[in-house]
């Protein structure tokens, strides 16, 4: 059943195409982007471009992940820390990450290297939150609890606090791996040779629509099912809480 | 020999100023081994704040707190408290909230695992080992902190408000349980509740608490047995201490008030 409203929009976008509500070269029908989608499967071409991407995404979302969780329980435990983190954390979340892809060029030259760094960026900031928002909102007792059977001050960050916050932590890691697929295809628009994003790109440069919105919809669909996965293995093995869907 | 627990002109106070509260004033208590003391008071009269002193995670405005005849610097092993909820591990199974201790204080895996099915079968859990407390009721949560307690051997047992959310059937059985556990190791026990009868059919010794700021009103030693049973409620002896009992913590309520 949740699968209907789906068809239904691709129902009218083929509709809108056929009947030439907009003409071809605005909108191109959605048997051609198929049979695009189709073509490239068959010919693997895609799985190379797929794998250079995910690998750059994973990078950066992995790297994102390491240092937020890190960083997040440190600004959360040490007052010092957090007044020092906060305003500079503050400025660079609304600063568009893509942005910064060619300064992040300059430094770290034109291959992999610019590219994860502008995703890791990118992914570092909800992680860094969450884990954050996570960590102060342990429950005191817990802490007291913990404290009574024998937990030093030393140890209740990894024995309480880590536990503690982590379905909040499993929850901004969500948002980084969306952000890690968004930021990828900005950041492979200059400078790549392989890639999703340079797909998308070369493709929309020569006005082969339909073989661009037919990456695009790969890249929809990989994205849709690395969500789905990604809870259904965070509800396997977190199976001690009580996730809200 | 010393008391187990011995408590001298304790004051807490929280805040400074004009905004202060008075949470306790003078309060003098001496525990001695193997008596099951109950603290009943009218809400807010500062009975928790009292039992989170002992547990060492407050500190008191003024006097004195020995265990042992040591001052209590901090909250440590040798004083289990069990709290009225939410104590538990939520990220570790029945088994791991039980042991929790145990592996706090180092010990192997096979030892621990011996122990931890010892507990199980005390507050009989059996079956419910790998079972993590989101899946449990609130009275089997609360016998998994029980356990978790008695599994470190502390030399007292905290208890503050065990028992206060769970419904009237599970409290009786929960009660019963407690008692044959404290008969059984004859566990010092420092129980914090505002249910007089609760008080009275556990306590061996009730104290009665004022309205804030918490003095320490009046003592009341049980002279009579109660036993594993439920007779001790047919006893004349238990229904007049419970009136008693409850006459003057009413008298607190109502000045609480007030």
């Amino acid at each position: 059943m949740r699968i209907v409203p789906l068809l239904l929009l691709i129902c009218a976008w083929q509709a809108a195409a056929s009947f030439g509500v907009l003409p071809k070269t605005l909108l191109p029908s959605f048997f051609d982007v198929a049979a695009q989608l189709g073509a490239h499967v068959r010919s693997g071409e895609i799985f190379g471009h797929t794998a250079a991407s995910f690998a750059r995404a994973g990078a950066g979302c992995g790297i994102a992940v390491a240092a937020g969780v890190a960083l997040g329980l440190i600004m959360a435990r040490m007052r010092a820390v957090e007044r020092a983190m906060e305003p500079i954390l503050l400025m660079i979340y609304p600063v568009p990450k893509p942005a910064m892809i060619p300064l992040f060029m300059i430094w770290l030259g034109i291959g992999d290297f610019s590219k994860v760094a502008v995703i890791a960026l990118a992914c570092l900031l909800p992680v860094v939150v969450a884990t954050f928002n996570g960590a102060r909102s342990v429950d005191d007792m817990l802490i007291w609890s913990a404290r009574a059977r024998g937990t030093s001050e030393a140890r209740l960050l990894w024995r309480v606090v880590l536990p503690s916050a982590l379905p909040q932590i499993a929850a901004g890691v969500r948002t980084a791996i969306a952000i890690a697929i968004i930021v990828l295809v900005s950041s492979e628009f200059i400078s790549a040779e392989k890639g999703l994003g340079y797909l998308i790109f070369s493709y929309g440069g020569v006005g082969a629509d339909d073989a661009m919105l037919a990456i695009v919809i790969w890249l929809a669909a990989l994205g849709y099912f690395l969500d789905r996965g990604y809870l259904a293995g965070l509800r396997r093995v977190m199976r001690w809480h009580a996730f809200a869907h | 020999m010393a008391s187990c627990l011995d408590l001298r002109a304790v004051v807490m106070r929280y805040g400074a100023g004009p905004g202060a509260v008075n949470a306790l004033e003078s309060i003098d208590l001496a525990v001695e081994d193997h008596e099951f003391v109950t603290i009943v008071g009218p809400s807010g009269c500062g009975k928790s704040t009292l039992l989170y002193l002992v547990g060492g995670f407050l500190r008191p405005t003024a006097g004195s707190l020995q265990l042992r005849g040591k001052e209590i610097a901090g909250p440590g092993p040798d004083r289990g408290i069990v709290f009225q909820r939410y104590s538990l591990f939520p990220w570790l199974t029945v088994r791991g909230n039980i042991g929790y201790g145990l592996d706090e204080q180092g010990m192997a895996k096979a030892e621990r695992d011996r122990i931890v099915d010892e507990y199980v079968q005390l507050v009989h859990l059996e079956g419910f080992e790998e079972r993590y407390p989101r899946e449990l009721s609130g009275g089997m949560q609360q016998r998994v902190a029980l356990a978790q307690t008695l599994a470190c051997e502390p030399d007292i047992l905290l208890m503050d408000e065990p028992f206060g959310a769970l419904d009237a059937q599970t409290r009786r059985i929960l009660q019963d349980e407690v008692r044959r556990i404290w008969r059984r190791d004859t566990k010092t026990v420092l129980f914090v509740t505002h249910d007089v009868e609760e008080a009275v059919a556990l306590g061996t010794r009730i104290v009665v608490m004022s309205a804030r700021p918490g003095r320490i009103k009046e003592m009341f030693v049980r002279g009579f047995d109660v036993g594993d049973g439920e007779e001790f409620e047919a006893d004349p002896a238990f229904a007049e201490l419970k009136l008693r009992i409850w006459r003057s913590v009413k008298e607190e309520v109502e000045a609480a008030r007030a």
